[in-house]
């Protein structure tokens, strides 16, 4: 089927192999609950978490451990055990961050359960983010931003319209997709609850062409959905990357373009991931906290691809094993997906709560080899979905001008690589934006403090 | 689990990279004129490559050297000396001394290319620069040495040279230029396939429309310089009655697709490359028709090669944001 003529967004964008047929075919499957989980108080956008819960404490899965205070989320026992001490351990992200670390227990209570709340469609717009900001969610697309304070528009705000991010436009991902097909009701409910909060007038779920089957499922769950007053729908778009990031997508579902560097909000649209929504739907009708991620775990690695639900805190190592164990041929260990992933140097790591995907691959990867001079192809410039001079910005860094850097874009690069995979010479484009973006920050930080 | 923490490469994303590199390109790019410079030895006989074959060793020999004094990585393997040699050639009447051709290729690269900094940093092309250079060292034998098509290499030796339809038209008009298309049928047959005097890897426009068509193809090039040029020539020769043997002749084929399209030399946007490429085709066809020389492609490129950067800074991307406030 052609998609040529979807909507899609304005200008550059790529098409990389998206290598989803190792498990796009596969539900999800839930890991045996793990011996061991590691929670790090910091897996969210804002102030680490503070425990309530000390060592040797019997906790049961559901249960609150640690307080968000007031820029950041909760934390809950995503196992039911007994708490060790609170330590600093291996963060994915920081190189050790405090944790707080459940072993299984013979003595541990049972998992706690959470009955649907009969009156949760009257709740009011702050029971329900209050709802939503107990159970410790934040953007699972990835950012991890958490979602109450998205969700807590400044009263000069107007949003129209919320868009659900279904696009998954990440090379290799498809825990999003089968989210879509397995939860397609409770996606739909929580849309339809943020759009409450918001007041949105319409819901547009945004999905890639190439998960046409997710459609089918959210239209069934669209027919027959319990929330009324509000349209929604789910809209196909092109398969290009970068067609999930907020910009683009609001672009492609919307036709308003945002401005540089500003949010969503500014044209009057929230968007949340497909993920996010569905539990937003958990916390408000069950008051049930985050306490699983659906996460693909693929790549040429990973001897049996899968789609796994994974309580937070599960080592990767056992996550890895679920899947049939690594490859000896692993070279690198994604988390996320390969375009915007990070490399990880272990899998004695924890999952947390932004992670939708590890992604082991093979073979020599880019910059293993070093890479070359700008040859002032111009693809970088082609490519780049925001109309930025990457070419410009890397020879003004490698030339000692990272300040003469922002004519040519660097501030409002939001590092989607697309410039990095077709450089033919190989140039971290991505990473000379960052050093640019980094160095006139500061500057600007020094000239205000000045 | 057998990926310890020694084996795991930690380098930053994406982790994904497109099938391209500059030496796929550039290999390419050779692959693609391989089929126009091996028509131009074999209807011009073996000098014709034999100044290739010099062409090409002088920029490799040139290239390593050049790595070696100025202690940067070899890049000889990337193809882009290779690619300036076997440009130069193509640029050459068959000719020319070989070792001439050889030290114009060691001018491109050492001079043009390596002395302002390497790969991607040179201001001119390197081949058509070393082809000037030529002009000025050898203007002899870059003036006379033009053979007839597959006349042998007895009439090689006997220094029996012919000249180029562009220089007949240039002297003696239309209808002489006209006489020197030698093979049998349509004068217009022997300007395609490439049955006329002229520079080495210019004559056979059919095989390098096919070579510019696989880099199309290939996605190395777009056709916005090339076209810009052949409409700029059409256009700026169109009062004298022949822009089509204009189109036809001399260089114009070679240098509008293999070298007007140099990345590093040429602007990188769209609107930039069309200004880019009108400014060369205007340039070649008044150089052809008021200029000294026959032939005006050459110093159009390296002309136009001066505004590249002006062009980068006027015509800029357009930007897919408005700029307002940050929030």
């Amino acid at each position: 089927m052609s998609t040529v003529s979807l909507p899609t967004f304005g200008r550059g964008g790529i098409h990389p192999d998206p290598h989803k047929q190792a498990t796009s075919g596969k539900p999800i499957e839930s890991l045996p609950p793990p011996h061991e989980v590691w929670l790090p108080l910091h897996q969210h956008l804002g102030e680490p978490a503070t425990p309530i819960v000390k060592k040797g404490d019997l906790v049961a899965r559901g249960q609150k451990l640690a307080d968000g205070g007031p820029t950041g989320v909760p934390l809950h026992a995503t196992i039911s055990g007994k708490v060790k001490p609170i330590d600093k351990r291996p963060h994915p992200t920081d190189v050790l961050a405090p944790a707080i670390v459940i072993a299984r227990a013979a003595d541990a209570p049972p998992e706690l359960e959470f009955p649907e709340d009969p009156a949760w469609l009257e709740l009011s717009r702050d029971e329900m983010i209050a709802r939503v900001r107990e159970a410790g969610i934040v953007g699972l697309g990835g950012a991890a931003f958490p979602t109450w304070r998205k969700l807590m528009l400044p009263p000069q705000v107007k949003v129209d319209t919320l868009i659900v991010n279904g696009a998954e436009c990440e090379p290799y991902l498809t825990a999003d997709f089968r989210t879509m097909i397995a939860h397609p009701r409770e996606i739909v409910d929580g849309a339809l609850l943020m759009a409450r909060i918001v007041g949105a007038e319409r819901v547009v779920i945004g999905i890639e062409a190439d998960k046409l089957e997710a459609k089918w499922w959210l239209d069934q769950a669209i027919g027959t959905a319990a929330i009324g007053g509000i349209p929604i729908g789910v809209q196909p778009v092109q398969v290009r990357y970068p067609q999930g990031a907020e910009r683009q997508l609001v672009h492609a579902l919307t036709g308003r373009i945002l401005p540089a560097r500003g949010l969503p909000t500014a044209v009057g649209v929230l968007v949340q991931n497909v993920a996010t929504a569905m539990a937003v739907s958990d916390a408000v009708r069950f008051r049930r906290p985050l306490l699983d991620r659906v996460m693909t775990v693929t790549g040429p690695g990973v001897a049996e691809p899968r789609n796994v639900r994974v309580p937070l805190g599960t080592p990767l190592g056992e996550v890895v094993a679920f899947c049939g164990g690594a490859s000896p041929e692993v070279t690198r260990i994604i988390a996320g997906g390969p375009m915007m992933g990070r490399a990880l140097p272990r899998l004695d790591l924890p999952v947390i709560k932004g992670m939708n995907g590890l992604v082991l691959l093979t073979g020599r990867g880019p910059l293993e080899d070093g890479y070359g001079a700008c040859i002032h192809c111009g693809r970088c410039i082609e490519a780049c979905p925001l109309g930025l001079e990457p070419d410009q910005v890397s020879v003004h860094v490698e030339a000692g001008r990272t300040l003469d850097t922002e004519p040519y874009g660097s501030l409002d690069c939001f590092e989607c690589g697309s410039c990095s995979y077709v450089c033919p010479a190989g140039r971290p484009l991505v990473q000379f934006m960052q050093v640019a973006k980094s160095a006139l920050r500061r500057q600007a930080a020094l000239r205000s403090a000045s | 689990m057998s990926a310890g923490p020694q084996e795991l490469v930690l380098t930053p994303g994406p982790h994904l990279h497109a099938e391209v590199s500059t030496a796929r390109i550039m290999w390419t790019v050779n692959a693609a004129l391989a089929p126009a410079a091996l028509w131009g030895a074999w209807v011009f006989g073996a000098n014709a490559l034999a100044v290739i074959l010099g062409a090409v060793a002088g920029a490799a020999a040139a290239e390593w050297l050049a790595a070696r004094w100025m202690g940067r990585p070899q890049t000889l393997r990337d193809g882009s000396a290779v690619c300036t040699g076997l440009l130069l050639a193509m640029t050459l009447p068959p000719l020319v001394p070989w070792w001439s051709a050889a030290l114009g290729s060691v001018f491109a690269i050492l001079v043009v290319k390596a002395l302002f900094g390497g790969l991607g940093y040179n201001l001119f092309n390197p081949a058509l620069a070393g082809r000037a250079f030529m002009m000025a060292t050898f203007p002899l034998a870059m003036s006379t040495g033009w053979a007839t098509p597959r006349a042998g290499f007895a009439a090689a030796l006997d220094g029996l040279t012919t000249p180029t339809p562009l220089a007949v038209l240039k002297e003696q008009g239309l209808e002489a230029a006209f006489r020197t298309l030698t093979a049998p049928g349509s004068p217009w047959a022997s300007l395609a396939l490439g049955f006329r005097p002229g520079s080495i890897g210019e004559v056979s426009v059919v095989l390098l429309a096919l070579g510019a068509a696989v880099l199309v193809a290939r996605g190395i090039i777009r056709l916005t310089i090339p076209l810009a040029v052949l409409a700029g020539t059409v256009l700026s020769t169109a009062f004298t009655g022949a822009p089509l043997l204009h189109l036809l002749s001399g260089g114009l084929w070679l240098g509008a697709f293999f070298m007007a399209t140099d990345y590093v030399t040429a602007p990188t946007t769209r609107n930039g490359q069309l200004v880019f490429g009108l400014v060369i085709g205007l340039l070649t066809g008044m150089i052809r028709v008021f200029g000294g020389y026959p032939e005006g492609i050459c110093y159009a490129i390296l002309i136009a090669n001066t505004l590249t950067p002006a062009l980068n800074l006027w015509f800029r991307p357009k930007r897919l944001a408005l700029v307002g406030t940050p929030s």
